[in-house]
């Protein structure tokens, strides 16, 4: 076995896998999915008017009454999983319909329309705090109009 | 419990999952016999410059001591670099977070980790490591680490086919993994999950401000081409500290199914590959279905008890679906998560040590097959000899230095995970952390060296273990677990490949009568070995009624 | 199974097991540095010591023992200890039965006074051992052969019971081979010794049974190699359990450990695997097969081909005549004395049957008192006839004694002294092909008769007298008893037997049928046989194969498995890898069975003896953790702790002297499919081995709590 065998091969076919698995492929990728799907590829980032007020992924602290309030952090491994089952989401219907004075049967669809199910056809149904929090103050500007400038 | 939509669900899931396995190995079966493809055009001329650059002719065959050498000393190459950019990252571009330079221990961890294709991780990336890092470290690791994998299968393959003139070229089988079979797959992955919500981004972490007001940091990156790579090739090591479990990382049930599918699928491919290559389309069939029951068996015992995941966690993602990705990561040794593993009954995490023991169930990127191999002449040898015959496998007589290479490969993953697990406890290095001594803490340090001689990655103490106790001993666990069991295969199949033939009229291996045969042998032989610490642990934990049981 | 009859035990069984000395034997090796060789058995002694002295006093070994256990260290140790002797013991029987069958063996090579003739054929006595090869001997009716010779002068019976288990004397005749330590029950016959003392047949059995443990066989080396790695995983196992008790406060008892420990250990396999060898080569000897290696024994047991050939295999090797077919307008009767002729210098058995039967149908010819001035044809294998030529005969007088076994040498001293010259006759018999193309043309029907012969399974000679065919003999086959049941064992279990026979197509596809054999070869010339095995061996199979004359050398070495005779030629008997000192071509198909049935019995015992543990892990592992009560879950048996794990050691201790006799016998099958002998044996020892020890534990368990 020659030195070349020992160091130079190897050593240079790791320096070539780096430069091609370790920059130009995640490079390429960036590239396409900025131009093909910029909005995901930034964050799926919530816009009022220019700022930037969120993602539509991660849980942000809604404590007013008039949203949806996400989990406690500790309801998942990251802390900023912006999901909440839908049993959750109607226990809250009462007390924002209170607050915001927007009727309970009108959020029951909003809910009702925001819901996903984990496996698709079925599994544990749940809706997306972010979403509908931002649907709400979008659609409802007379009721959330103060949450909505930047 | 599984209701019965979930029995359909997991039965549809596999049934897409083999039918592409066996679409792949199709393709798989073209690129290392060297069939001419449509994609020569292209490939070609790429492929032979990086020959001429590295100085090697791919056509000549390696022994099987040569192809362990070059994976082995590719290997350290590979892991110096990753440790230097860990390292060194803070002098580096792509580091919009300025973030310094790893701690010499959690940096040879890292690099240890990620080319053994473990990814056991003591740091919590999106407070860690920067772009640089999470690039050419960590993605170029999932890449090589999983290549060599496929390499090392691919040689084993042909030296138990016996139809090959060698056991192949280690350059060759590298390249020709990188170029044609897991740069395209990474980056069809990787656009599909950009689509589905997974950031790509070199801009730095984003700061929002909430509408409670207050701040927020967005981080963002180059997540979506790292996380393709690493289910793909089974490394299994996320962008974020929480893993899969980070919305960021795995956004809606589509990417997680998704994600569970591209663990799946390279490893799956592999028997059928074997199969092809072997000229026996059914040995493989044999040696998938042996896989998937056992798989099987290891998602049964962790859906025993009432439920599986605490009430309430990870509810965009579900129990069930949390407890199947969790028993799928570590029998394939990935190791990602999507949720935490403390909220999990004992049962489930009962269920992925059993995979991480067997390492074969379909086991991990290319490893998972050669460990299956191993299994299949042991259990040839054992039961065979009831037939009356010398055992045989595809034809070829087991010898005792097969036996022998088999044995020190089947010893190791024990002996790399007692001995630093009584060793961590005896000189204070647990207490150290803050883990307990109780069946939950005995069960995470256990976890621990288990998924790093199993080259998993799936940790259950998290950075906790940043210790330069658990750095540097799971850093020798995880080279050792590697290499060890790569070598003696290696050896085995070159030992094999120029064996004289016999006609195969002893023990069939090709039938449901060896499905159940090679399952309930490396059922036995996986309880025999660890059944007192799985007492220790987790079976003491359930019966404890620790966990939601 | 059905290897050869209990009679061909005759030199085993003479001897009862000396059971003082196998007891003394294996107290003897128990010493650590005998039994060294058996590290699975060493440790189990080196468990008992530490066990002993918690047993002495608990606080030598302190934070894993108690003072108040002290009575049940006791009992661990002494079981340990049982379970060291029992693996010595196994040992001990088995090598004395293979001293018994050694001893056996020696007496018959006993040495005796042998006569040697010099270069002026002048006797002088001397010691068999002072014999050398090349020497010329001479024995007579009553005598002991002294060592391995060729007959050179005479014809004699010879009694090879003792070596051979055959009861019927057999019949000696230049070239043939005598075995030292048969007894000659007839005539006198001069030889010529053909070995050396030391390298005769019988001391080569004789080291064949001494030596039989030691060289590993490659299955056997595996086993031990698979046997160690088992060890060193429960060694890594217990080592680190022990280390964690005790830094973990987990109260696990050592004694229990070593408990768990010893079960877990291969200890049934790792203490029978010597004694399983052992008997497998003393079955062989048994068989009167000397083995040359113990590797050539499992090579048998992986045959996929083997070579029969067709007489003395399958047929019993003498075709009798049973019909003389008149051909052309010539009579029954001159067919017949055209063959009595025909056959008169032809001493095979064949050529015997015909002269009988024609003195039987009364077929004697005038022409006989003229026989001595005859000239013989002899068989060529080129021309493929026999036959004479003589004078044209005067008066034919019948012999007196009335219808009595002919005897040649009787009728020739009546009338030899008759002499008359007359016109040339030339009678000659031979394969109907070959005959054919002798004469100018065959009378009508002959084709079609010699067809119907053949396809019945006889076979047909033709006879001619001065070029003209008169007509045929029917010769039938005899098949030997058995044969059949034994090729279809050989089929079932996957194995292709090709049957070889000079005979033509049309006889040799009867007989095939007949017993069942798909593949034949007939016409078959000295070369076939090479041609066959290169044929099997080229489609991957392993081939074993009989043979006895030089030209079956090249074969019997091309072979994975060769057996010679003893009786063939010394040629075929170095290029083969195992002898048949009785001469019995049918045995390969024994040998390859006893193959089988060794290599089984140590799947068997390994894959039981693996079984074993699970059972033995749900014992013990609650009772070690006994400080964890939540374990008690686990504990299936419901046994108080110490009872468990005593009860636990009992029968892992048992098992060993229950599993003696299967090592000795072999495990039994049935020839079958190979799947339906996996699907029995795994059921039997894998499924078995899982049951059995909960079932035994928990019997023996009740039985102490009984006490």
């Amino acid at each position: 076995m020659t030195l070349s065998d020992i160091v130079g091969k190897p050593l240079a076919m790791a320096l070539i896998a780096l430069l091609v698995c370790g920059l130009a492929y995640p490079l390429f990728v960036t590239l396409v999915a900025g131009v093909a799907f910029p909005f995901q590829a930034s964050g799926s980032l919530v816009t009022s008017g220019n700022a930037v007020v969120g993602s539509y992924l991660v849980a942000q602290n809604f404590s007013e009454a008039v949203f949806f309030h996400p989990n406690p952090s500790n309801y998942s491994a990251s802390g900023i999983d912006p999901t909440i089952t839908l049993a959750d989401a109607y226990s809250q219907i009462p007390r924002i319909s209170n607050a915001s004075g927007l009727s309970r049967s009108l959020l029951y669809g909003i809910v009702d329309n925001a819901t996903s199910r984990t496996e698709f056809l079925f599994g544990t149904s749940y809706v997306n705090v972010v979403s509908i929090n931002m649907y709400l103050i979008r659609r409802y500007p007379m009721v959330y109009g103060r949450y909505a400038s930047g | 419990m599984l209701s019965l939509p979930q029995l359909l669900w997991i039965a549809m899931i596999w049934a897409i999952i083999i039918a592409g396995a066996w679409l792949l190995a199709k393709y798989l079966f073209n690129v290392y016999t060297g069939k001419r493809s449509r994609l020569d055009r292209f490939l070609e001329p790429v492929e032979r410059t990086i020959y001429r650059l590295i100085g090697v002719d791919p056509s000549v065959q390696m022994t099987g001591r040569e192809y362990f050498v070059a994976v082995l000393l590719f290997s350290v190459f590979a892991t110096a670099l990753c440790f230097a950019i860990l390292v060194l990252q803070g002098y580096l571009p792509f580091n919009p977070q300025h973030f310094t330079g790893m701690r010499w221990d959690t940096a040879l961890n890292t690099a240890i980790s990620f080319s053994t294709n473990t990814n056991l991780q003591h740091y919590a990336g999106e407070s860690t490591l920067s772009y640089m890092s999470q690039m050419a470290a960590i993605q170029f690791e999932q890449f090589v680490s999983a290549a060599v994998g496929i390499c090392v299968a691919v040689a084993v393959f042909r030296g138990f086919s016996g139809r090959f003139k060698g056991i192949g070229n280690f350059y060759y089988d590298f390249v020709r993994s990188i170029t044609r079979v897991l740069l395209p797959m990474a980056v069809i992955a990787a656009l599909v999950l950009v689509s589905a919500g997974v950031p790509q981004t070199l801009g730095g972490y984003v700061t929002a401000s909430t509408i409670g007001g207050g701040a927020q940091t967005l981080a963002v990156g180059p997540v979506a081409s790292l996380v393709s790579i690493m289910q793909l090739g089974t490394n299994g090591g996320g962008y974020y500290g929480a893993n899969s479990a980070n919305p960021f990382q795995n956004p809606t049930p589509f990417t997680n199914w998704l994600e569970i599918a591209l663990m799946l699928i390279l490893v799956t491919s592999m028997p059928f590959l074997f199969g092809r290559m072997v000229g026996n389309a059914r040995e493989g069939r044999t040696l998938l279905i042996a896989a998937y029951v056992i798989y099987g068996i290891n998602i049964a015992i962790a859906f025993a008890g009432a439920t599986t995941l605490a009430a309430g966690m990870e509810t965009g993602l579900g129990a069930f679906s949390s407890t199947f990705w969790t028993v799928t990561a570590t029998s394939t040794m990935t190791g990602s998560a999507n949720a935490a593993l403390s909220a999990f009954n004992p049962l489930v995490i009962l269920a992925a040590l059993f995979g991480m023991f067997i390492q074969a169930a379909p086991g991990g990127i290319g490893v998972g097959m050669v460990y299956m191999l191993l299994y299949v002449v042991l259990t040839v040898f054992i039961v065979g000899l009831m037939v009356g015959r010398t055992p045989e496998y595809l034809g070829v007589k087991i010898l005792p230095k097969d036996i022998k290479n088999a044995v020190i490969g089947f010893v190791a993953h024990p002996i790399l995970i007692m001995v630093p697990l009584a060793l961590a406890f005896s000189v204070g290095a647990v207490s150290a952390t803050g883990v307990g001594t109780g069946p939950t803490g005995f069960t995470q340090v256990l976890y621990e060296f288990t998924s790093a001689a199993a080259n998993n990655g799936s940790d259950f103490m998290g950075v906790a273990a940043n210790t330069v106790f658990f750095n540097v001993s799971t850093a020798v666990v995880m080279w050792l677990g590697r290499f060890i069991g790569i070598a003696v295969m290696l050896v085995i199949a070159d030992s094999m490949l120029h064996r004289q033939r016999v006609a195969q009229t002893g023990l069939r291996t090709d039938n449901l009568v060896f499905v159940a045969v090679l399952v309930i042998s490396i059922i036995i032989l996986t309880v025999l070995t660890f059944f007192p610490v799985l007492v220790l642990g987790p079976i003491l934990s359930s019966l404890q009624g620790l966990g939601t049981i | 199974m059905g290897n050869s009859d209990a009679g061909k035990q005759t030199a085993g069984t003479g001897h009862k097991p000396d059971w003082t000395a196998i007891l003394s034997e294996s107290v003897t090796r128990m010493s650590p540095a005998r039994l060294a060789r058996n590290p699975v058995m060493f440790i189990v002694e080196m468990a008992f010591i530490v066990v002993a002295i918690m047993a002495a006093d608990p606080t030598l070994i302190p934070l894993v023992s108690s003072q108040a256990q002290q009575a049940f260290y006791v009992y661990v140790a002494v079981i340990l200890l049982l379970t060291v002797w029992f693996s010595t013991l196994s040992d001990s029987v088995a090598e004395a039965q293979v001293r018994s069958t050694a001893s056996s063996l020696k007496q018959i090579e006993q040495e005796v006074q042998a006569k040697r003739l010099d270069s002026d054929r002048h006797v002088s006595p001397v010691s068999s051992k002072s014999l050398r090869k090349g020497d010329i001997i001479r024995v007579e009716k009553g005598e002991r052969v002294p060592i391995d010779s060729v007959v050179l002068e005479g014809i004699a019976m010879v009694d090879e019971s003792l070596l051979t288990g055959e009861s019927a004397p057999v019949r000696k005749a230049p070239t043939d081979m005598l075995i030292g330590g048969s007894t000659l029950v007839s005539d006198a016959l001069v030889a010529q010794v053909s070995v050396d003392p030391g390298e005769t047949y019988l001391s080569k059995l004789i080291n064949m049974v001494e030596s039989s443990a030691r060289p590993k066989t490659p299955n056997e080396a595996a086993i031990s190699v698979l046997l160690l790695g088992l060890t060193a995983i429960f060694t890594v196992v217990m080592v680190s359990i022990l280390w964690l008790s005790v830094t973990l406060s987990l109260g696990v008892d050592l004694s229990v450990l070593i408990a768990l420990y010893v079960c877990l250990l291969p200890t049934t396999i790792g203490a029978l695997l010597p004694a399983i060898g052992i008997s497998g080569i003393n079955r062989m000897s048994a068989n009167r097969i000397i083995a040359k290696s113990g590797k050539a024994i499992e090579t048998a047991g992986d045959t996929d081909a083997i070579l029969l050939d067709k007489t003395g295999t399958i047929t019993l090797g003498n075709r009798v005549a049973t019909d003389f077919i008149p051909l052309g307008g010539h009579s029954a009767k001159e067919v017949g004395e055209a063959a009595f002729m025909s056959s008169w210098y032809d001493d095979t058995p064949e050529g015997r049957s015909i002269m009988n039967l024609a003195y039987e149908l009364g077929c004697v010819p005038r022409e006989f008192r003229s026989i001595s001035r005859a000239e013989a044809t002899e068989f060529s294998a080129s021309t493929r006839k026999s036959g004479l030529k003589l004078a044209r005969p005067g008066l034919f007088l019948f012999p007196k004694g009335g219808k009595t076994v002919l005897q040649r040498s009787r009728v020739r001293k009546k009338y030899a002294a008759v002499k008359e010259q007359g016109p040339e006759l030339d009678i000659s018999k031979g394969a109907p092909d070959a005959i054919a193309q002798s004469v100018r043309s065959v009378p009508e029907g002959f084709d079609e008769m010699v067809q119907e012969i053949s396809s019945s399974g006889d076979t047909p000679m033709a006879i001619t007298v001065n070029n003209e065919v008169v007509g045929l003999i029917r010769l039938k086959d005899q098949l030997k008893p058995g044969i059949r049941d034994k090729i279809n064992a050989v089929k079932v279990m996957g194995i292709t037997p090709v049957m070889i026979t000079g005979d033509q197509p049309l006889t040799a596809k009867s007989i095939a049928s007949e017993v069942g054999i798909d593949d034949y070869v007939s016409r078959a010339k000295p070369e076939t046989k090479m041609e066959v095995v290169k044929r099997e061996q080229a489609s991957a199979k392993i081939v074993a194969m009989i043979g006895d004359g030089t030209n079956d050398a090249p074969a019997l070495a091309a072979a994975d498995v060769g057996l010679a005779m003893a009786s063939g030629t010394m040629a075929a008997k170095e290029a083969a890898n195992m002898v048949d000192l009785e001469s019995n071509p049918a045995k390969i198909i024994d040998v390859v069975m006893l193959g089988k049935q060794l290599l089984m019995t140590r799947g068997a015992v390994t894959t039981f003896s693996v079984a074993n543990d699970v059972a033995k892990y749900f014992a013990i592992v609650p009772v070690m953790f006994s400080s964890l009560p939540a374990l008690g879950a686990i504990n299936v048996l419901g046994l108080p702790p110490q009872t468990t794990v005593l009860a636990a050691l009992i029968f892992n201790a048992a098992v060993i002297p229950a599993l003696i006799p299967l090592a000795l016998r072999g495990a039994r099958f049935k020839p079958q499919g190979t799947m339906s002998i996996f699907l029995k044996n795994a059921l039997t020892y894998g499924l078995g081995g899982v049951v059995l020890p909960f079932i035994g534990i928990e019997a023996i368990g009740q039985f102490i709590r009984l006490l």
